[in-house]
C-alpha cells in the first residue's frame, strides 16, 4: 500500500514540478525546479527504501531480519545538497534579473532574441 | 595499486582554486597560480596517457575503500584521451586568462571558478562510479553558469539562468536514470554494472535508464532537440569561458554516451547508433547554415561548433572501429581549432569599442591588428573547415574513411557536403573581419602580444598534427582496442580486489 501512495505522491509532485517549471513567471520556473528535484529525490528514495525488513540504522536488530538499504539516504543527501546549491544560485540570477528588468516575466526578457 | 597521477589530473585544479581564494588581493599572483595549478593537472593527465597507452588503464581508490563500495577513479583509454585534451585546452584557456582585459577575469571568484569547472570536467570524465560521474557534472555546470553569469556582457545572465533551467531538466533525467540503473544492479560502480550485464539477464529498468541517460548526455553537447541554450549561452560568454565552454565542455556529452554504448549498452548500441546518426545529420545541417547567415563572429563560432559535434555524432552513430578512431580524432581536432579560433576573435573583440563581435562592430579590425593575428585565424578556419594540410582534413578524412566502410553513402554524402557550408562560413567571416577595410573604426591600443601565445600554441599544435598525424590516430586506434573488450575497463577496476 505505501509504495501506491509513494509512487502516487512521486508522480503528482513530478507533474506539478514540470508545470510550474514550464510557468513564464521565473519565480515559479525556480520553485518547480526545486519541486522536480525533491520528486527525484523520492524517486531515489524509494528505489532503496522499502527492499528490507527492518530500518536502516537500528541498535537492535532481530535476527534473520534483513535492513533497507543505507545508501540511497547518502545518495539523496548528495542530490539535496547539489539541487540545494542550484537552487540558490539560481534564485540569485532571477533576483538580479528582476531587479534589472522590474519584471519576472520571462517573455518581457527577451534581450538574447537579436 | 593507487595512481597519483590519476587523482591530481582531477583534484589538482581544485586545490589550485582554494589557493586563488585566498590570493583575492593579489590579482597577477591569483592568475598565475591558477594557470600553474593548470599546467599541473595537464602534466599529471600527460603522465596518465603515458601510462595508460604504454602498460594499460590506471585507477585510483578514494579513500582506499575497494570497489565497488568505495568510489574509484578509473583512467581506461577514454577517459585518458578525453581528460588529456580537455586538460590541454584548459590550460590554453587559463594562459589566455592570465593576459586576459576584460574585468570579469579581475573578479575574486572567476578564477577559482573555472578551475573547479576543470575538476568537475576532469573528474566526469575519469571517475569509475556513475553517482560521482552526476556530481562532477554538477560541479562542472555550476561553475560555468556562475562564469557567464559575470560575464562583461549583460546578457550573460539571462543566457545562464535559461542555461541552469535547462540543464537543471538534464540533471534530473540523469539522477532518474542513475536511480534506475541503482535499482536494477544494486550498485553505483559502472565496472560492476557492467559485469552483472554481461553474465546477467537485462532488466527493463536499466534498458528504461539508457533513454534518460543519453537525452541527459545529448542536453549537455548540445545536440539537436537540446541546442536552443547552446548559441546563447556560448556567446555571452567572457572569451577564455567560451573558448572552453565550445571546446571540451561539450565533450563531456560526446565521452558519456561512447562509454554508454561501450560498455553498459552494448547490445542497444546498434539502435541508439542509428539514432545519433540522424541527430548528427541534422546538427550538422542546422549548425552549418545557421553559422552562414549570423553575423557575430562569437556567436557564429558558437553555431559552428553544433555542426561540428554533429560530425563527431554520425560517425559515433555508425560504431565500426574505424568510426569510433573518427569520431575521437575528430573529437580532439575540434577542441583545439575551436578555442583557437575563439580566442582569436576574443583578442579583436575585446579592442573595438563596444565590446562585442558582431561583423559591424569588429569588421575590418584583423587589418589594423599585427598580420600574426590573421594567419592564426587563417590557419585556424582552414582547420576547421578541413583543408589538407591542417589537422581538420585528417578528421573528415577519418570520417569518410569510415563512410565508405560501412557503405552508408547518403549519410556520408550530406555530411561532406555540409563540410563545404564550414568552408563558406569560414572564408566569409575571415573577409569580413581581415580582408575589408572599414575606414571608421577605431581599435583601443593595448598591448597584444601577451593574448597571442595560447591561441598560437593550440594552432601550431594543429598544425603539427596536420603534418604528422600518426601518433594521434594510433592513440585513437589504441583507445578503440581497448573499448571493443569491456573486460579491460571492468578487469583494471579489479571489483572486490585489493
Amino acid at each position: 500500500m505505501i509504495e501506491v501512495i509513494f509512487a502516487a505522491a512521486i508522480g503528482a509532485l513530478f507533474a506539478l514540478g514540470v508545470f510550474q517549471l514550464l510557468r513564464r513567471d521565473l519565480i515559479k520556473s525556480a520553485m518547480g525546479f526545486a519541486v522536480l528535484f525533491t520528486a527525484v529525490n523520492l524517486f531515489l528514495l524509494a528505489v532503496g527504501a522499502y527492499r528490507g525488513e527492518a530500518s536502516a540504522y537500528t541498535a537492535n536488530l532481530e535476527a534473520g531480519l534483513m535492513t533497507s538499504d543505507p545508501l540511497v539516504q547518502a545518495l539523496i543527501l548528495t542530490a539535496i545538497v547539489v539541487s540545494f546549491g542550484s537552487y540558490a544560485l539560481l534564485l540569485g540570477m532571477v533576483y538580479v534579473v528582476s531587479r534589472r528588468y522590474r519584471t519576472a516575466d520571462s517573455d518581457e526578457m527577451n534581450n538574447l532574441q537579436n | 595499486m593507487n595512481n597519483l597521477f590519476v587523482l591530481g589530473t582531477a583534484f589538482l585544479p581544485i586545490f589550485g582554486a582554494v589557493v586563488a581564494l585566498l590570493l583575492v588581493r593579489y590579482d597577477r599572483a591569483k592568475r598565475w597560480l591558477s594557470f600553474l595549478a593548470s599546467l599541473a593537472a595537464w602534466a599529471c593527465s600527460l603522465v596518465v596517457a603515458i601510462q595508460v597507452f604504454g602498460e594499460g588503464p590506471q585507477t585510483y581508490r578514494m579513500g582506499g575503500y575497494q570497489p565497488p563500495f568505495g568510489i574509484v577513479l578509473v583512467a581506461d583509454g577514454l577517459g585518458a584521451f578525453f581528460a588529456f585534451m580537455s586538460a590541454t585546452v584548459m590550460m590554453a584557456g587559463l594562459l589566455y586568462a592570465v593576459h586576459c582585459k576584460d574585468k570579469c577575469v579581475s573578479y575574486p571568484a572567476f578564477l577559482p571558478l573555472f578551475l573547479t569547472m576543470e575538476t568537475g570536467l576532469n573528474g566526469a570524465l575519469l571517475t569509475g562510479d556513475i553517482f560521482s560521474l552526476f556530481v562532477f557534472m554538477e560541479l562542472m555546470v555550476l561553475s560555468s553558469v556562475t562564469l557567464v553569469a559575470i560575464a562583461d556582457d549583460s546578457l550573460g545572465l539571462e543566457a545562464a539562468i535559461k542555461y541552469l533551467l535547462i540543464s537543471g531538466m538534464g540533471t534530473l533525467l540523469l539522477l532518474l536514470g542513475i536511480a534506475d540503473l541503482y535499482a536494477s544492479f544494486g550498485t553505483l560502480n559502472m565496472a560492476d554494472m557492467a559485469q552483472q550485464l554481461v553474465t546477467g539477464e537485462r532488466p527493463l529498468l536499466a534498458q528504461g535508464a539508457s533513454v534518460m541517460l543519453v537525452c541527459a548526455f545529448l542536453l549537455k553537447s548540445a545536440v539537436f532537440p537540446f541546442h536552443f541554450w547552446q548559441p546563447d549561452f556560448h556567446t555571452t560568454a567572457p572569451t577564455p569561458v567560451h573558448a572552453v565552454l565550445s571546446s571540451v565542455v561539450v565533450k563531456i556529452g560526446i565521452y558519456g554516451i561512447i562509454r554508454l554504448l561501450t560498455l553498459l549498452y552494448r547490445q542497444e548500441a546498434q539502435a541508439i547508433g542509428s539514432l545519433l546518426v540522424v541527430l548528427g545529420l541534422i546538427g550538422v545541417f542546422y549548425g552549418g547554415l545557421t553559422a552562414l547567415r549570423t553575423y557575430n563572429g562569437k556567436r557564429l563560432l558558437a553555431y559552428s561548433t553544433i555542426g561540428q559535434i554533429g560530425f563527431i555524432l554520425v560517425s559515433m552513430g555508425w560504431g565500426t572501429p574505424l568510426a569510433l578512431v573518427a569520431a575521437l580524432v575528430y573529437a580532439f581536432n575540434h577542441a583545439l581549432v575551436k578555442a583557437a579560433l575563439l580566442m582569436v576573435m576574443g583578442l579583436l573583440s575585446s579592442r573595438t569599442d563596444p565590446k562585442s563581435a558582431d561583423f559591424a562592430d569588429v569588421g575590418g579590425a584583423g587589418t589594423l591588428m599585427p598580420p600574426i593575428i590573421g594567419a592564426l585565424w587563417f590557419l585556424g578556419g582552414m582547420a576547421l573547415a578541413g583543408v589538407p594540410p591542417m589537422n581538420g582534413f585528417i578528421s573528415k578524412l577519418a570520417i569518410v574513411q569510415s563512410g565508405v566502410q560501412v557503405q552508408q553513402w547518403l549519410p556520408l554524402f550530406l555530411a561532406v557536403g555540409a563540410g563545404f557550408i564550414t568552408l563558406i562560413y569560414v572564408i566569409r567571416t575571415w573577409q569580413a573581419v581581415f580582408q575589408r577595410k572599414n575606414p571608421d573604426l577605431k581599435l583601443t591600443i593595448k598591448s597584444y602580444g601577451d593574448g597571442v601565445i595560447a591561441p598560437t600554441l593550440l594552432i601550431a599544435l594543429c598544425v603539427l598534427l596536420g603534418v604528422y598525424a600518426v601518433p594521434l590516430l594510433h592513440v585513437a586506434e589504441l583507445v578503440v582496442q581497448q573499448l571493443a573488450d569491456p573486460f579491460v575497463y571492468i578487469d583494471a577496476v579489479r571489483l572486490f580486489g585489493d
